[in-house]
């Protein structure tokens, strides 16, 4: 796994995907984990709960993701699993920084909506 | 580079911090424009006021519903048939307007007697209507008119009638935001959950943020019932006050106007755990992502995709063919918030359009997150813009297109920049695949109308027919 490749992927995402923008810092944080998770079970051919609807929110999600990236970044499929795992967490660690703990969007801690 | 400031700003340098021109290698973490702020003195602000937000914007949309607005005429006037948002059935919010008509004595003695007895007029005027919002403005806020105490009277008397009572008057935010605000916590509190809807599917969602312009709703819906999947309410287009009441029996919250309405569908996903998904309406990658986005949720897949196919199919070469004319148009948005996200990406990947400037009149520092995360570099993103850095913006980065409200597009006419309708649209539906070829025609037809030249050529002095038959 390179920076550059999970840059990659980041980029990818910052243009296309709404959820990690989400209202709030915990919103935007169970989102980037719930999502990037599941699409890494998607990657390791494993079977993603869907038995809440957050589950199934997150599936749909990380579906378009994934499809997303195997068409855009062919290189993903010559990685190992362990690797494309690595890869995804460098991803969840890049949408954090960038959307939460760097963000400068000042309502983000609100306790309301 | 920083945040910029506009020579027309110079007497305001405040205004710098609320304008950014991105630059290669910059991203939001570096620079957002202060936005959701109050309007600078000196600086002549685009924005509306908070009740024109909660009622021009969301409770106007309804379809069944008398808004009763409690203040002067003109609130209500000019929160009447400005938009462009048409029902099913025939178009009863745009045929008429309701006020109090609040003069001096009124307010002088109080206007609480003035409310009550508009409120049972307008029932009895229109006794098939059984519904209303109520609104406080400026004035009859600041005088303490207790319209709640007003309408329980009055359901107390009618019981086959429901009042929602919406305390926003227009100095209460910075701008249209608050109003937005104000509707969407006040309804979840008090009116989600008091209707218990027919379920007809096994696929539910209630579809927030959409308000019927021109059509927007009505087009989708021809979407969700070729999947199969019930729409319990439409936050608010096209929609009905008891179907609003009945929102916490969806499977799922798809939001379209994140800034309008995210409030309410995080407070359904916080209060009924209904989760969220925000998708993009307009634009043939983003809806198709969108529709497969809700059918994944479902379990539907394949009508997903059978749907996106004949879609393609019937609008995607239509859409080519303005492709071709319209690649490396230059366009300015300047319109509430959300479209500027919603729009940079999409114009640039189904039109080869570049956005080179983006104003928001109402939006937040999340909407210019995404904006800046999805728009160029070399592009201009600034908060509650005001006439004369416009007028610089466009000399700075001289758009060939700008998709912009009435007021602003008048101006730009005059300097022979044509201008679409951002707002209520020239020609729409702009939503979904038809929509946006019907945005892109538009978009054309302002690029390529001769008279635009015509305009702008000086013809005193030049012989013409009619001039020589004046003499």
């Amino acid at each position: 796994m390179s920076e550059q490749q999970v840059k990659e992927l980041f980029d990818y995402c910052q243009v296309r995907y709404l959820w990690q923008f989400f209202s709030r810092s915990w919103d935007r944080e169970e989102n980037i984990e719930g999502i990037v998770n599941a699409a890494n079970e998607m990657f390791h051919g494993r079977v993603v709960k869907k038995h809440t609807p957050m589950e199934r929110l997150f599936y749909a999600d990380a579906k378009e993701m994934v499809k997303d990236f195997r068409e855009n970044f062919p290189w993903l499929e010559q990685l190992e699993p362990t690797k494309i795992t690595e890869l995804l967490d460098g991803l969840k660690a890049m949408l954090r920084e960038y959307t939460i703990t760097k963000s400068l969007n000042h309502e983000l801690n609100h306790s309301l909506y | 580079m920083p945040m910029v400031l506009l020579e027309c700003d110079k007497v305001i340098p405040e205004r710098s911090k609320h304008i950014y021109l991105k630059v290669e290698g910059e991203d939001q973490r570096d620079f957002l424009p202060i936005s959701n702020a109050a309007t600078i003195p000196g600086t002549l602000s685009e924005r509306g006021c908070a009740f024109c937000g909660a009622k021009l914007v969301i409770g106007g949309v309804l379809k069944d519903t008398i808004q009763m607005i409690h203040g002067p005429i003109g609130c209500a006037y000019d929160t009447w048939h400005t938009k462009r948002y048409p029902t099913d059935n025939g178009h009863f919010n745009m045929k008429y307007v309701w006020s109090t008509d609040m003069k001096e004595s009124h307010i002088v003695f109080g206007g609480e007697k003035r409310l009550e007895k508009s409120i049972n007029e307008a029932f009895d005027e229109m006794p098939d209507i059984k519904r209303m919002f109520v609104y406080t403005t400026c004035p009859t806020a600041l005088i303490g008119d207790d319209i709640k105490a007003v309408a329980k009277k009055v359901m107390s008397e009618r019981p086959d009638v429901d009042i929602f009572c919406c305390e926003c008057p227009g100095f209460a935010g910075v701008s249209q935001s608050k109003g937005h605000h104000v509707l969407n916590i006040n309804w979840i509190n008090e009116k989600v959950g008091t209707v218990e809807p027919e379920i007809t599917s096994e696929y539910t969602m209630n579809f927030i943020g959409d308000f019927n312009i021109q059509g927007d709703t009505q087009l989708l819906d021809q979407y969700w019932k070729r999947l199969g999947i019930q729409v319990v309410a439409h936050f608010t287009g096209n929609g009905t006050y008891d179907d609003l009441r009945a929102m916490h029996k969806a499977q799922l919250n798809v939001v379209n106007c994140a800034r309008s309405s995210g409030y309410i569908a995080n407070e359904l996903k916080k209060q009924y755990g209904i989760p969220r998904l925000d998708i993009d309406s307009w634009g043939f990658s983003y809806m198709a992502e969108g529709i497969r986005k809700i059918c994944s949720f479902f379990g539907i897949e394949e009508r997903g995709e059978k749907l996106i196919a004949e879609e393609y199919a019937k609008w995607k070469p239509q859409l080519d063919w303005y492709k071709e004319r319209l690649q490396g148009t230059k366009m300015a948005i300047w319109t509430g918030g959300p479209r500027l996200w919603h729009w940079t990406k999409s114009v640039e990947d189904d039109l080869g359009v570049q956005v080179v400037a983006m104003s928001s009149k109402f939006g937040h520092q999340e909407d210019f997150e995404k904006v800046i995360a999805r728009g160029g570099a070399g592009t201009y993103y600034i908060d509650d813009g005001n006439e004369l850095e416009f007028f610089e913006i466009i000399d700075l980065v001289k758009p060939e297109v700008i998709f912009t409200g009435p007021r602003v597009g008048e101006l730009v006419k005059k300097l022979h920049i044509p201008y679409v309708n951002g707002h209520g649209y020239h020609n729409g539906p702009y939503m979904g695949f038809e929509g946006f070829v019907n945005l892109a025609r538009d978009m054309y037809n302002a690029k390529a109308n001769p008279l635009l030249k015509l305009a702008a050529t000086d013809i005193r002095g030049a012989k013409s027919a009619l001039k020589e038959a004046a003499e």
